[in-house]
């Protein structure tokens, strides 16, 4: 075990002389899915309506799938998502409470995807992690002194009046009475067991702390006082925080660099001005701009993204936000017009989603398309479409003249004909995107997947 | 934003017209085994026709309770203690001197099977912060809606289904013949949330309740919410109470705020003058403790915690974390009193450093800071009086346990 420091010496110092901006942290490749059912029939599937009704074959969840960044000694590296985009999976996965199904977690030189057992359980004194809940992540029949002593124990620092006169230390550092030692989980607010969450992360004198959306239970002055001490923290004890919210205001306050995820994927990384004010991502500027801002003046409609985010089990190919980008570029198979890419995106959108009633062919090219339908093939392709819908489509076979309108509109025909003529052809649904290009300000590389900088463009 | 213009333009007219919902001096009680909780402590606020006026404080503000307040669904141990609650020329809740001198209720006020079957989701409908929690799973999602149409506007079963079809278009939700069978686990919190909205809306009411709405949604989502109450609001011209911790939901969709701090309002006003001529000094901290996703900020968070409502600070109630505060708020309470007009409104605060009070606020000696660290007394805790989804819980064994009685009733 590392060496057993004297409880006299002020703790939090010896780390600052190391260098502050080396790569603590490097993640390559990393990935982890999920089986999405275990027990002794979940690989079997029935469906009535195909052939054979009996299918075999376990569901995988791509919770996060070939992830990398790296993360500088002394840095707070942000990483922002909506629920379900596999942030939390991501964290857990660094700190190897669960299992990598690929890829490399390089800290201070080791891969943590490769180590266990005993070298595993060593390294996590050096990182840590703050969990969301401040209630659950206490034993309550703990008491205060126990709680922010047991990680210590784990790994034998100290002696017993080690551990004490370190915890009671601790408990000043984090805003706490140290006099509350003996005093049990349930006698504190929310804002203070997250307290105590810290002075436990930081008993065992870690360099890197993994924040799972820390404040994002408490109340918002309660969250300031935990957020600022938490900085206070960060420079005392030289501290490296991934720290993982879904809320962007806080994610500005706190982060020198963000990276966004959706759906599995990091789709933006850049330092935290750059990102907020120049964001290069469709998603981001999406998210960002839905953010309320307290500000009545602040006329800006809010943004809202259309659509919801697609299942994890089978996402979409090449960038998983194709699906609701506004900015979805045009397949090279026809040579578009701006205006044409426009209106057939939101025609081929609205039928997806089915968000108009059904109406005439007539109508239907009027509302979407002003009357003048795209030339050439992909004209075709949407007359297809539109002849599928119609409301006063010509009826070649022998179905009957149906009253009930609905009946005779074909939305999964004509959904899978626009979308394989179209949103399967555009370079975003055939290649993953991911380019690095210089910052606007200042002078660190950033990262976007979107194909619009393929070339080096916007 | 055209419902706020569309609101300025007929803000003359409103201001003359009756309110749609008044509310005085309410004041709603907890009895437990520690003493008497003043959840709502004497709140007095009105609601126009076409506003959206907003119900915004930190958890246990009391702001859940005095929602519940308004459809008299406070169950035991809390009791509406006080003040009258006014719909429409009706008297939601009344007292008055009876013989013996006791308080009893005013004759005028509405009955319990009154209230079921005239008020509650005809014309006030409430929308909760937990969709899961107010759709029953074992029922479609369509059945359940037309269930209620069916009872609450007395339609046969077809008619009833056909209604519910509409409203689900309405709120937007997609492919609405196919959606209608299905269970609510097979949507999503957005979609959930669109279902209590059309339900809601089910009844054409003149107002909903909304309590905390969004804040379990994801902030796209939320967005897309929002967009369709402002647009629902423009088309049915229904009035909404949003309650809300969310300083940045209340910018974006309220015509005019309340602040309220443990159990009492604090300030009022137009949501434009709340934000730039604020008037009382814990709105200030609050606004000042937000980070601000359109700017980098230093974040100056309010000291200490709330203290709890069974025991409620002398003077004023914010006096111990005000940084404001002097001698003399330790002593007088304030009462919310106008300080300001705007767009016709009254700006209204409780704080006696304004004129208005004249209670020798500039003569008092400020007070020594002598507050410890933030949070630092571990038995304050933040008070509870509303139960919300937020972990601030009290926390000694009693007033936990007092919290798991009353709690259930309260959500």
């Amino acid at each position: 075990m590392s060496t057993v420091s004297s409880p006299d010496e002020p703790i939090g110092f010896g780390e600052m002389d190391r260098d502050v901006g080396e790569t603590l942290l490097e993640v390559d490749g990393l990935t982890k899915h999920f089986q999405s059912d275990s027990g002794l029939f979940a690989s079997v599937s029935l469906d009535l309506d195909r052939f054979p009704p009996v299918t075999f074959g376990v569901d995988r969840v791509e919770a996060v799938d070939d992830v990398s960044f790296e993360v500088k000694r002394g840095e707070t590296l942000g990483l922002v998502g909506e629920s379900g985009c596999g942030k939390s999976t991501l964290g857990r996965t660094i700190l190897r409470l669960l299992d990598p199904t690929d890829g490399t977690i390089r800290f201070k030189g080791d891969d943590l995807a490769e180590l266990s057992g005993e070298e595993l359980r060593q390294k996590r004194s050096e990182i840590q992690m703050i969990f969301q809940d401040p209630q659950s992540s206490l034993d309550p029949r703990m008491n205060v002194g126990q709680i922010i002593e047991e990680p210590m124990a784990a790994h034998d620092m100290f002696d017993d009046e080690g551990r004490e006169a370190r915890a009671k230390e601790l408990l000043e550092k984090v805003g706490l009475d140290p006099r509350h030692y003996n005093r049990y989980p349930h006698a504190f607010s929310g804002g203070q067991r997250q307290r105590i969450n810290l002075a436990r992360a930081l008993s065992v004198d870690p360099d890197f702390v993994v924040c799972d959306e820390p404040v994002s239970a408490l109340d918002v002055s309660i969250q300031a006082q935990v957020l600022n001490t938490m900085e206070e923290l960060q420079d005392e004890f030289g501290l490296t925080y991934l720290f993982i919210a879904h809320d962007l205001s806080v994610i500005r306050h706190i982060s020198d660099r963000v990276a966004v995820m959706y759906l599995g994927h990091v789709v933006e990384l850049a330092e935290t001005t750059e990102l907020f004010e120049n964001p290069q991502h469709p998603y981001t500027e999406a998210l960002l701009e839905s953010i309320p801002v307290p500000d009545p003046r602040e006329t800006g409609a809010r943004g809202a993204l259309d659509g919801e985010v697609p299942s994890p089990i089978d996402p979409p190919s090449g960038c998983r936000f194709r699906t609701r980008c506004p900015k979805l570029i045009a397949p090279d198979t026809d040579e578009w017009t701006d205006e044409e890419w426009v209106q057939t995106r939101a025609f081929m959108r609205a039928v997806k989603r089915r968000t108009f009633e059904p109406m005439s062919a007539t109508e239907l090219e009027a509302e979407f398309f002003g009357g003048r339908l795209p030339r050439g093939d992909a004209g075709d392709v949407v007359g297809d479409a539109i002849e599928l819908l119609a409301t006063d489509r010509e009826r070649t076979d022998s179905t009957p003249a149906d009253d009930d309108r609905h009946e005779t509109v074909d939305w999964e025909a004509a959904t899978d004909r626009l979308l394989t003529s179209f949103a399967e052809e555009s370079i975003c649904a055939r290649e993953r995107p991911a380019y690095e290009f210089e910052a606007a300000h200042g002078d660190r590389e950033r990262f976007a997947a979107c194909h619009l900088h393929r070339d080096g463009i916007q | 934003m055209g419902y706020r213009t569309h609101w300025i333009h007929e803000s003359t007219t409103n201001m003359r017209s009756e309110p749609l919902l008044r509310v005085e001096n309410l004041k709603t009680q907890f009895f437990t085994e520690t003493g008497t909780v003043r959840a709502v402590d004497g709140i007095s606020f009105e609601v126009y026709e076409g506003e959206i006026v907003g119900l915004v404080g930190e958890s246990g503000a009391g702001k859940s309770v005095a929602s519940m307040s308004l459809l008299r669904l406070v169950e035991n141990p809390g009791e509406i203690v006080g003040g009258t609650i006014e719909y429409r020329g009706q008297t939601i809740f009344d007292l008055e001197d009876g013989p013996d001198g006791e308080l009893r209720e005013h004759p005028e006020m509405l009955s319990e099977s009154e209230m079921r079957e005239q008020i509650r989701g005809r014309e006030i409908a409430v929308i909760f912060q937990d969709p899961m929690e107010s759709l029953n799973p074992v029922f479609t999602v369509g059945g359940q809606l037309r269930e209620f149409i069916e009872l609450n506007r007395k339609l046969g079963s077809e008619a009833a289904k056909a209604e519910a079809i509409e409203m689900l278009r309405e709120v937007g939700i997609p492919d609405p013949e196919e959606r209608y069978e299905e269970y609510p686990h097979q949507f999503s919190g957005g979609m959930r949330q669109r279902v209590l909205i059309a339900m809601a809306l089910a009844c054409e009411p003149n107002l909903i309740i909304a309590d905390e709405p969004t804040t379990a949604l994801d902030v796209t989502v939320e967005g897309q919410i929002i967009d369709l109450v402002d647009d629902l609001q423009e088309r049915y011209d229904t009035s909404f109470l949003w309650v809300t911790h969310d300083m940045g939901v209340v910018a974006e969709i309220c015509d005019r705020v309340n602040v309220m701090y443990l159990g009492e309002i604090v300030e009022q006003a137009p949501v434009d003058e709340l934000f730039y001529e604020t008037k009382h000094p814990y709105t200030t901290a609050l606004l000042n403790s937000m980070p601000r996703p359109d700017r980098a900020t230093e974040l100056e968070p309010i000291e200490g915690v709330m203290p709890e409502a069974i025991n409620p600070p002398s003077g004023c109630r914010f006096h111990p974390r005000c940084p404001d505060a002097r001698e003399v708020c330790t002593r007088v309470h304030p009462e919310t009193l106008d300080v300001d007009r705007a767009d016709g409104y009254p700006h209204r605060a409780a704080c006696l450093k304004h004129d208005v009070f004249d209670a020798g606020y500039e003569e008092s000696p400020p007070l020594l800071d002598d507050r410890g660290p933030d949070e630092s007394g571990a038995m304050t805790t933040g008070a509870e009086t509303d139960g919300g989804s937020e972990t601030d819980r009290p926390t000694s064994e009693a007033e936990a346990e007092t919290d798991r009685e009353s709690g259930e009733h309260r959500e």
